[in-house]
């Protein structure tokens, strides 16, 4: 431990867990480190949960939910390393409101912390993972004034502090549970989520608490009949919005897919195009950000005697339905027009051990995931006619498609939210004569992939194989 | 360290093995790293024979879902890890193997074991049958026929590149060469998966016997 990280100053307390700021020895970078204690944790009986939820967070790569780094343990300890955010909690843009007189946030402005935080919450709830624990201290504000949610995954422990809280009330304030946390077992996480929004854009807007908690047992009624006042300084369309997400009916409260719907959130929404790259860092892309996709990770690093291709694990984050923005169009558009312009760079040719190397049976990943399932062709069509056959294969089935290069990235959107399924198809030289397509997944659920595959890709190449083992009986194909 | 920790790591989950302090200190992992991967080696080395011990049927049902499914690299690799030759994989092994494929273990290391790994036969040489027999293999595997002329043609080619003093076989200064000007041969050495483990495999949180001293 002491190796690795540097311990600094203590960031928060909660109930289970201390969190402190720590620098990575190796990379220099600042990160948090919370820190539980098992005794606890199995006091509270949420050892179980916990390692599924370290499991489930690491797979969060969002701009607006704090990544996780590592996790350690000792006998005593777990030490979950997290992203640092340096702006803090977002209630401390609420105190220096406070102090400058002001009751809240401008509507505008609590809009947009409003858009990142149901953002990050559509991105985590189309994943399955519910935070249970939405308030303003677990909502931090980097340096460019983003929002980032924290303890994504950590919501086990959430329901058992509240639980404790219920009857101890030492800490964490049940201000932001909606009606069914305190009544119900088993309750809707996302439904749950999406009142403890509401609570926190009232927060953020009126600069005070919906609902009054200076006695426990008059909160919990006002809670259960979602008795609240809005200030006359509220547009009608924000006291609207506000009527839906602090629905005590959870079945009948707005759900996330239609919150982007409503006129209120989408002013000045924008689409949020991000990209993971090689160090597994998020890049965005806004309009001016040049789309840099060159990712080394891949099969075939750049070096001086090859030429090279790259693969782009591009995810696009977008609303629901017709929220398309072009935010990131210019970039992307960019990039398809290189694909078929003469300054195509030569074809990766490959040698007898790139072939050995790329072989599934040599991947040792399978010791510890679920198989890459790549596949790999042969054919002795031209690039051209292969690359624009794995654009139309993906057309055929509305999936995006970006072409740059020898390298074809097939994205799919799943139930209209983010780019679920990401797959990428390469295009090699083997022989002058021969060319070598290999397809994998990048992203995404492997029984979606597996359909994919069998039901478009498989037929639609085999086709071109086929046609081309008429005129020469030299190609075989395989999946 | 020493004697207290040891003592203290037998009471633990993985009593009879190695020192996770120990197999940290020695290779690229943390200490909790080397007990996620505990936790792996408990259930591979279960798979089967359930003697704390990777046996080659388990190792391929470990990476193929598939005990029975005959694999010339899957051999290879597994005759590499056990460094002992006894036909068994113990933890100390599969820790001290795997670290070759940690994505900060040194590019040398890594070309090194991808030597051995090629040369088959074990003549200090990547000979021009044994590139030839794992392209074959390979290509098998993979259902992709293509006709011996052009696995003829892709050997030669390759030895053309590598094999500078042309003798017919790889040395290995060629093959430190070779590697390092197509560092995408190196690619299969490298398991970036290995920096997430402790995520991917949370379970080692609460069965951790590390004392506090040693994180």
């Amino acid at each position: 431990m002491e190796d690795r990280y540097k311990m600094g100053m203590l960031l928060g307390e909660g109930s289970f867990a201390k969190v402190y700021l720590a620098v990575d020895n190796s990379t220099g970078e600042e990160v948090a480190i919370k820190v539980m204690e098992k005794e606890k944790l199995i006091k509270l009986g949420a050892a179980q949960q916990i390692k599924r939820e370290i499991a489930v967070m690491q797979r969060l790569r969002h701009p607006n939910v704090v990544r996780l780094h590592e996790v350690m343990a000792n006998k005593k300890r777990i030490y979950v390393v997290m992203e640092y955010v340096p702006g803090g909690p977002l209630y401390w843009q609420l105190r220096r409101q406070s102090r400058d007189n002001r009751a809240g946030l401008r509507e505008a402005d609590a809009r947009r912390f409003f858009q990142q935080l149901i953002s990050a919450l559509a991105y985590c709830h189309a994943r399955g993972v519910y935070h249970r624990d939405i308030k303003p201290e677990n909502l931090l504000i980097d340096k460019n004034g983003d929002l980032k949610v924290a303890d994504f995954g950590l919501s086990a422990l959430a329901d058992t502090a509240r639980k404790e809280a219920l009857f101890h009330t030492v800490c964490g304030t049940p201000l932001y549970g909606a009606p069914e946390v305190f009544t119900r077992r088993g309750y809707d996480g996302a439904k749950a989520d999406v009142w403890a929004c509401g609570v926190v854009l009232f927060v953020l807007t009126a600069g005070r608490k919906p609902f009054p908690d200076d006695n426990i047992n008059n909160l919990y009624s006002l809670i259960c009949r979602s008795e609240y006042h809005c200030p006359s300084t509220f547009s009608i369309e924000l006291v609207r919005l506000l009527h839906r997400l602090l629905h005590p009916d959870p079945a009948r409260r707005i759900s996330i897919p239609q919150i982007m719907e409503m006129r209120w959130f989408k002013k000045g929404f924008k689409e949020i195009s991000y990209y993971v790259d090689n160090n597994d860092r998020l890049h965005k892309l806004d309009g001016s950000d040049k789309l840099e996709l060159d990712d080394s990770d891949d099969m075939f690093p750049p070096s001086p005697s090859t030429s090279e291709y790259s693969i782009s694990v591009v995810r696009t984050l977008r609303g629901t339905g017709g929220m398309h923005t072009s935010a990131s169009a210019p970039a992307l558009t960019e990039l398809n027009n290189v694909s078929f312009q003469p300054r195509m760079r030569r074809l990766k040719s490959l040698n007898a051990f790139d072939i050995i190397t790329s072989s599934p049976s040599f991947d040792l990943s399978g010791l510890f995931e679920e198989r890459g399932e790549k596949m790999r062709f042969v054919s002795d069509a031209s690039v051209s006619v292969i690359i624009s056959k794995l654009e139309e294969i993906a057309g055929m089935v509305s999936f995006m498609t970006r072409t740059k290069e020898c390298q074809v990235s097939i994205e799919a959107t799943k139930n209209g939210q983010i780019g679920a399924l990401a797959i990428s198809a390469k295009v090699f030289e083997l022989t002058p004569e021969l060319i070598m397509i290999e397809v994998c997944k990048k992203a995404g659920d492997i029984a979606e992939y597996r359909q994919f595959c069998d039901n478009e890709l498989k037929p639609g190449l085999r086709c071109l194989v086929a046609e081309i083992r008429e005129n020469n009986d030299a190609v075989e194909c395989s999946a | 360290m020493g004697c207290a920790s040891s003592k203290q790591f037998k009471r633990g989950a993985a009593a009879g093995h190695e020192d996770p302090a120990i197999l940290a200190k020695e290779t690229t992992f943390s200490v909790s790293e080397v007990e996620v991967l505990y936790e792996l080696f408990k259930k591979i080395s279960h798979s089967i024979f359930k003697d704390g011990l990777i046996h080659k049927e388990e190792f391929q049902l470990a990476l193929f879902r598939n005990s029975n499914k005959k694999n010339l690299f899957a051999d290879r690799i597994f005759d590499l890890f056990d460094l002992k030759r006894n036909g068994v994989i113990d933890f100390g092994e599969f820790v001290r193997s795997l670290d070759i494929f940690h994505p900060e273990t040194p590019l040398a290391d890594k070309i090194a074991f991808a030597f051995r790994l090629y040369d088959l036969r074990g003549t200090g040489f990547i000979e021009r049958e044994e590139l030839y027999e794992m392209v074959v293999a390979i290509l098998n595997e993979s259902d992709l026929l293509l006709s011996d002329d052009a696995v003829e043609q892709i050997v030669d080619q390759t030895f053309k590149q590598a094999d500078l003093n042309s003798d017919g076989k790889i040395d290995p200064d060629e093959w430190k060469a070779f590697a390092r000007k197509n560092p995408g041969l190196l690619k299969n050495m490298t398991l970036p998966y290995l920096k997430d483990i402790t995520m991917a495999f949370p379970n080692f949180v609460m069965n951790s016997g590390v004392g506090d001293e040693e994180l």
